[in-house]
């Protein structure tokens, strides 16, 4: 089967009224193979650009190709319909159908794409057993628990085999231990096939742990775009900051630095702390506002700064300890119980940091460089 | 809720269902069968009644046919376009409704028929608009509406858009999508419209009346209308009585027949969250859009707009033929109908309909509030299929059961109205004590309010537009009711709508006109509530379904 290099391209995409747009020109090129979380909180739009690559929106301006084929471009002539766009949807509340039961629910894009009767129900009956729900094939979805209604939506949207899979939120109903097993499962079907999926999600936890690359959307706009590692290390702004994990911001009194390693004052002290990645930053990329996620604060007796416990919140594999600073409130994470109670001093350290507002950004931050599938031990 | 106030409220109900209509169906079935049943034998197999059951029945299957197809279409064509033009193209499509049936029949008589305001004109007729094919055709017209209503309300409840875009996105393109997906989903809406428009055609008598009887062509429920004024034989009478019988078995059977295949189809909501916030619809061409806003606005043109102004030509010019110009401008027509006994017969309606919609407000809270929500839907059922025995029969039942203590008493039609219209009241307000939360009593007892306080100040509240709304609608309705009032009233009880059957059989127009004119206004004035206010629309709908 031979593939597109490139599965999914957008440019300059708007979407939504004219005067108020949902989507401020995004541009983004998909991989095949590859899985781009969209994490943006609810109301970002994240539906809409999904809804918009599948057609069922036309976007106000800008273009979007799938599998290589120009699919819709503002303004232009007449936009390919969802039913021969390459695209399978898993939606947000799985929309099954009531009326069919799932085997017939399953077997209805294969017979849309010209398959007999029989040979369709034959094909949705191997995707069931693959997927582990065939003991489901009669029931209708009414019938149907959270997790059997979401591989059913799954199945269907496997069953299409698309060049790219549109996942809304498929976890958000789900409670946790689900969700593990769905991720897994996607991931799975992902790869088998070699299709490339946009994920939206909202919980960045677990963008982090299945995207190649995660899209950072805020405001209708494109906040950043990069590897898992690299938007939680080094975000683009406060905002995305938030967005990518647990952030604590620092307002140190001072801060100056030769570009790889920043000295901060915090307090009475003083310490030089490496930046994020050992990315240097220009000379004058001085920054009032320096980011801390709760795994690079280490609790120590021999930390340079002071701090003392406000809260403490044991969460089984680690515990979360609510620290005040001269520099501001600050979150810690260490593994294993609760070593300190509430009210007691302590003292910390730093391992890296990150600047939220430097006045220089370093310059890859803006890069969109697709990355290609080569994170399969990610995948598995 | 106390378990003996629960029982009292089902015994209150209970009662009023047999004083209202279990005893007069009773009364008729006992007449019906006074010579036994060869008697009804004889009765129902003479020439006239054969035909008359033919005739129901096949305007009635027509006329279904009819109205769940354009109501259907309409409802597709109108549901998912944008908010605003959603609200105007509703309006156009549920105009029909808000012209009495009898004004409905008479006005396009008067437009459409031989000698009518366009005959005159251009030279332009319906054919066969006096006769069968008229009859079928306004009572489609007529019945539209309500079609629309409910399936528009099935397309919104069971139909969501994103089942549609889920099959667009498995490959499906929009006539697949419309086959395998919307008319599936809508299969129950469609068969309750059909039980809808069924029942109203088989028990609709204004229209028949008018555009039936002239040619000849007789209903079952004019038949028992004409035989009922022409003749008090009493031979005569048994067998109005085994014809009112036959049609009310022939619609509960109908009833029963839908309300099976209904239970078949037992409708599947799906589990799960319901999506929140707003959704984008696909968009759909808008040279398609302006093509489908364009035949509605013909339809709502043809068949309310022209026949109103038809209408309001006639009652302003001086005879019949004459054009609707300045010079043969009169108000003779207005003085002519509003005369002492129309006078009489207004007053009359207006008491009747005020006494109607207060007690059948009062009527519907033990049916509501008295019990739980399984127990509301089964009394609510009862109220129903009292609404769906037909008028005509249920008005000579009610002759027959009470006609002698109470006659030449305004009470008879009273009686009637309170049968036919407590339906109204009781599905408006159920609508809406369904959507009472009872955490919200519960928080008020807990807050210190007492049962009663609670009753006042958390329950009845939110229920106010509710009460409001159906006590409108029975008021409205009474005013312009005409099939038990042509039937049931006496010297001195003359209603409104027995003074414009009369005007009408006197056969002059132009009175005629202005006393339709008349009758129309106050549904007009809803309609323009309900363009003003779209949001209340929902709930209008509830009630209409």
């Amino acid at each position: 089967m031979s593939r597109a290099v490139t599965a999914l391209v957008c440019r300059d995409l708007t979407v939504g009224h004219p005067g108020t747009p949902v989507l401020r020109g995004l541009s983004f090129t998909v991989a095949a193979g590859e899985l781009l979380a969209v994490l943006g909180p609810s109301g970002s739009g994240k539906t809409t650009l999904l809804h918009t690559i599948a057609g069922f929106i036309q976007p106000l301006a800008g273009e979007i190709r799938l599998a290589d084929r120009l699919v819709a471009v503002a303004g232009g002539r007449r936009p390919v319909p969802p039913e021969h766009r390459a695209v399978g949807v898993v939606f947000q509340h799985y929309a099954l159908w009531p009326h069919l039961t799932v085997l017939e629910t399953v077997a209805y894009p294969v017979r849309r794409s010209g398959a007999s009767r029989a040979q369709s129900r034959r094909t949705a009956a191997e995707l069931l057993a693959e997927l582990r729900i065939e003991h489901t094939a009669n029931r209708r979805p009414n019938e149907l628990s959270g997790g059997e209604q979401q591989r059913v939506a799954l199945a269907r949207a496997l069953a299409r085999h698309p060049a790219v899979y549109l996942f809304d939120e498929p976890t958000a109903h789900l409670d946790a231990p689900l969700r593990g097993v769905v991720l897994g499962e996607v991931a799975d079907q992902r790869q088998r096939q070699g299709a490339a999926a946009l994920y939206a999600t909202h919980d960045a936890a677990e963008a982090l742990a299945i995207a190649d690359r995660v899209a950072v959307v805020c405001d209708g706009g494109l906040a950043q775009l990069a590897a898992p590692a690299e938007v939680y290390e080094r975000p683009a702004s406060f905002a995305a900051a938030r967005l990518t994990g647990p952030a604590s911001v620092l307002e140190p009194e001072h801060s100056e630095g030769d570009g790889a390693t920043w000295a901060l004052t915090i307090g009475d002290a003083t310490a030089v702390v490496p930046i994020a990645g050992a990315v240097a930053l220009g000379a004058d990329g001085s920054a009032t506002r320096w980011l801390a996620r709760p795994d690079w604060v280490c609790l120590s007796p021999d930390g340079p700064f002071a701090a003392r416990i406000l809260a403490v919140a044991f969460h089984g594999p680690y515990t979360d300890y609510r620290l005040e600073t001269a520099a501001g409130a600050l979150l810690a994470r260490e593994p294993g119980r609760a070593r300190y109670p509430v009210g007691e001093h302590v003292r910390w350290s730093l391992s890296q940091t990150w600047p939220l507002d430097a006045a220089q950004p370093p310059s890859q931050l803006a890069a969109d460089v697709p990355k290609l599938a080569g994170r399969s031990s990610r995948d598995a | 809720m106390t378990r003996s106030a629960r029982s009292v409220s089902v015994l209150i109900v209970l009662g009023l269902l047999a004083v209202l209509v279990a005893i007069p169906v009773v009364q008729l079935a006992r007449t019906a069968l006074a010579s036994g049943w060869s008697g009804l034998g004889a009765a129902l197999g003479s020439a006239q009644a054969v035909l008359a059951l033919e005739h129901t029945v096949l305007v009635s299957v027509m006329v279904t046919a009819l109205a769940v197809l354009g109501g259907g279409a309409c409802a597709l064509a109108v549901e998912r376009r944008p908010p605003r033009v959603r609200a105007v193209l509703r309006l156009a499509v549920i105009s029909p409704l808000l012209i009495p049936e009898f004004v409905l029949g008479f006005s396009w008589a008067q437009v459409y028929g031989p000698a009518g305001t366009l005959d005159h004109a251009a030279g332009i007729t319906i054919p066969g608009l006096i006769g069968p094919a008229g009859v079928v055709l306004v009572l489609a017209v007529h019945a539209m509406p309500l079609a629309y209503l409910v399936i528009a309300a099935g397309l919104s409840a069971r139909a969501e858009p994103e089942l549609e875009l889920a099959a667009r996105a498995s490959g499906a393109g929009g006539w697949t999508v419309l086959r395998s997906v919307t008319l599936p989903l809508l299969r129950p809406a469609l068969t309750a419209a059909a039980a809808l428009v069924f029942v109203t055609a088989a028990n609709s008598f204004a229209v028949p009346q008018v555009l039936g009887t002239p040619a000849g062509f007789a209903t079952m429920s004019t038949l028992i209308y004409g035989d009922l004024n022409l003749s008090a034989a009493p031979n005569v009478f048994d067998q109005l009585a085994a014809v009112a019988l036959e049609q009310t078995v022939l619609v509960l059977a109908a009833i029963l027949v839908f309300g099976l295949a209904l239970r078949r189809m037992q409708s599947t909501p799906v589990r799960g969250p319901l999506p929140s916030g707003a959704r984008y619809r696909p968009g759909r061409g808008r040279a398609a859009g302006r093509v489908t806003g364009s035949l509605i606005g013909l339809y709502a043109l043809i068949a309310t707009v022209i026949p109103l102004l038809a209408l309001i030509g006639v009652a302003l010019t001086r005879g019949p033929g004459l054009a609707p110009t300045p010079g043969d401008w009169t108000t003779a027509n207005f003085t002519a109908a509003f005369t002492g006994p129309t006078w009489i017969g207004l007053w009359h309606s207006l008491i009747l309909a005020a006494v109607a919609a207060a007690a059948v407000t009062l009527m519907s809270l033990p049916t509501v509030l008295g019990v739980g929500r399984r127990a509301r839907a089964a009394l609510g059922a009862g109220v129903m299929l009292a609404y769906a025995v037909p008028g005509s029969a249920l008005a000579v039942g009610i002759l027959i059961a009470y006609g002698r203590p109470l006659e030449d008493s305004a009470l008879i039609i009273l009686i009637a109205y309170l049968a036919k219209l407590w339906a109204v009241g009781q599905r408006s307000l159920s609508g809406a004590a369904d959507r009472l939360v009872p955490e919200h009593v519960m928080a008020a007892r807990a807050s210190g309010a007492g049962a009663l306080t609670a009753l006042r100040s958390v329950v009845l509240p939110p229920l106010r537009a509710a009460l409001l709304t159906g006590a409108g609608l029975v008021f409205v309705l009474a005013v312009q009711e005409v099939t038990m009032s042509g039937i049931l009233y006496g010297p001195g009880t003359e209603t409104f709508a027995a003074v414009i059957l009369n005007q009408q059989d006197l056969g002059s127009d132009g009175a005629t006109a202005a006393l339709a004119l008349a009758m129309t206004v106050p549904l007009l004035l809803i309609g323009a509530l309900l363009a003003a206010g779209p949001r209340r629309y929902p709930r209008l709908s509830g009630i209409a379904a």
